[in-house]
């Protein structure tokens, strides 16, 4: 019997398969801001507040804001398709 | 989340707790975050992602169960519990049960898009024990758990006990000795373990759902190391549940269910109205996803005694389905202020203003609601609640050789 043993690794090499590299931005003057609402408990009041930030102090043209009906689920199609058309940067919540 | 560069700003949990103040205060620092991270800041998950690509395919290990145990416990490879070595030669004997190429992509996983192939499907139910015959029956779950509507993505990052039952129908149940009768999802029958395990196996490597990592259970639950049993078709008056999904009963299949656990019903219940009666006010619980989000499919596993009942009242599954929707509804005034605000707030698309008289349904529709026979003698029926934003999948069990 040797000393050693191959054994195969249960986890996927990571690949990011079909996933669209994210671009960056130079600067945030003039651009739109898309933020997808979580719809979990105080998220509302963060987008309000991260709006009003975004647009006062760091030059956003304007933002638009879309909202989750439950957390657990993805975004309806047609709001990320909306998002992705009109949109330079989206912003959305994970946890709680 | 799939995303090896996703910029992430942090604020801290638990955020649903903040008052207003505190929420103002901690957007400052987020926008700021926001600005840095969207104009190139490198995110703090991405070099995590990026080693994870450095790592091989086979790791040489001493010849031991203890250092290979070791090995996998320290790479977070198992599941807390022993492992069997997943050796080139045990995997290939596997292999050889399905028709399914090994390197074919049976599905993408969440909540880390890890691909899932035949091989390292292979891989995992080796380590869980698995005889060689089972793969088709965990390939065929694995399919069926990635389909969009079974909601994968949450019920693997949730904070939420969800577990993923499988439900096994069909002459395959037979030919790998499953247990669909006393204590069938107890533990003692090799196939209900180690598939069950299996598929947990493959859920937290490929999926790479870790605990604390992007699994967020707070408690989870026993459920989560395994949670499998067959139908007990001879018991049931019914046709089997793959039957019921379109299927012949020559084929065999595989459901998949978002579960959050199992409650015994207990009831001596001798005719088929009392025992929906006796189910149907079991069912209710203010505190139950299934009726704050409406968007899940509970589950009754029915006693071969209890569907004797059934049997003798000529009732079909659909109608049963149907009287426990409707008579399990639970008046909105059973919900705490805080819960009755957020459901107001959840649910005002599907069901208007919410007062302490509407009635909540447990699901979507009586179809949603699961009922299989199942189990050994005894006075005991199982609730089985939902995630509550799911949906149950059946997926035929093909390519065995």
């Amino acid at each position: 019997m040797s000393a050693t043993i191959r054994v195969l690794d249960p986890t996927p090499p990571y690949a990011p398969e079909g996933k669209q590299q994210r671009r960056t931005l130079d600067h945030l003057q003039g651009k739109v801001v898309g933020f997808i609402d979580n719809s979990k408990p105080n998220f509302d009041y963060l987008v309000e507040d991260l709006s009003e930030l975004l647009l006062s102090k760091h030059g956003v043209k304007s933002v638009v804001k879309r909202r989750k009906r439950i957390a657990t689920m993805p975004a309806a199609d047609d709001v990320i398709k909306e998002l992705a058309g009109q949109c330079d940067l989206i912003i959305t919540g994970s946890g709680d | 989340m799939g995303y090896a560069d996703l910029p992430i700003a942090v604020v801290p949990h638990p955020f649903g707790a903040h008052s207003r103040e505190r929420i103002r205060a901690l957007a400052e620092q987020c926008a700021n975050d926001i600005a840095k991270l969207a104009c190139g800041a490198t995110a703090q998950g991405a070099q995590g992602a990026a080693t994870s690509a450095e790592q091989t395919r086979e790791v040489e290990v001493a010849h031991d169960l203890d250092s290979i145990n070791l090995l996998f416990r320290e790479r977070r490879w198992a599941d807390g519990l022993p492992i069997v070595p997943p050796t080139s030669e045990r995997v290939q004997r596997m292999l050889r049960h399905t028709t399914r190429p090994p390197q074919e992509v049976i599905a993408t996983l969440p909540p880390g898009f890890g691909a899932a192939t035949t091989e390292l499907i292979a891989v995992n139910a080796v380590m869980a024990g698995c005889d060689p015959e089972y793969l088709p029956l965990l390939i065929a779950a694995i399919e069926a758990a990635a389909a969009p509507e079974f909601n994968l993505q949450a019920i693997q990052a949730t904070t939420n006990p969800a577990a993923v039952w499988l439900i096994v129908s069909g002459p395959i149940v037979q030919r790998l000795g499953m247990n669909a009768g006393v204590n069938c999802l107890g533990q003692g029958n090799w196939a209900n373990a180690t598939l069950g395990r299996a598929l947990r196996l493959v859920l937290q490597n490929v999926g790479r759902a870790l605990p604390g990592d992007m699994d967020l259970a707070t408690h989870g639950q026993p459920g989560k190391y395994l949670f499998c049993c067959p139908e007990n078709e001879a018991a049931s008056p019914w046709e089997p549940l793959h039957v019921e999904h379109g299927y012949t009963r020559e084929q065999s299949a595989v459901t998949v269910v978002g579960a959050e656990g199992t409650v015994n019903m207990n009831t001596q219940a001798k005719d088929a109205n009392e025992l929906i009666q006796a189910f149907a006010l079991s069912m209710p619980r203010p505190t139950a996803n299934d009726y704050r989000f409406g968007r899940g499919g509970p589950w009754i596993i029915i006693s071969p005694e209890h569907a004797e009942c059934f049997r003798a009242a000529g009732l079909n599954k659909a109608q049963v389905k149907q009287r426990l929707w409707n008579e399990s509804k639970m008046p909105a005034r059973l919900l705490v202020p805080a819960d009755m605000r957020h459901i107001q707030d959840l649910r005002r698309s599907d069901l208007g203003t919410v007062t302490p008289d509407t009635l909540l349904a447990i699901c979507r529709a009586p179809e949603d609601l699961g009922i299989i026979v199942a189990g050994g003698p005894g006075t005991h029926s199982v609730y089985v609640s939902s995630f509550g934003v799911t949906r149950a999948v059946t997926r035929e069990i093909t390519g065995a050789i």
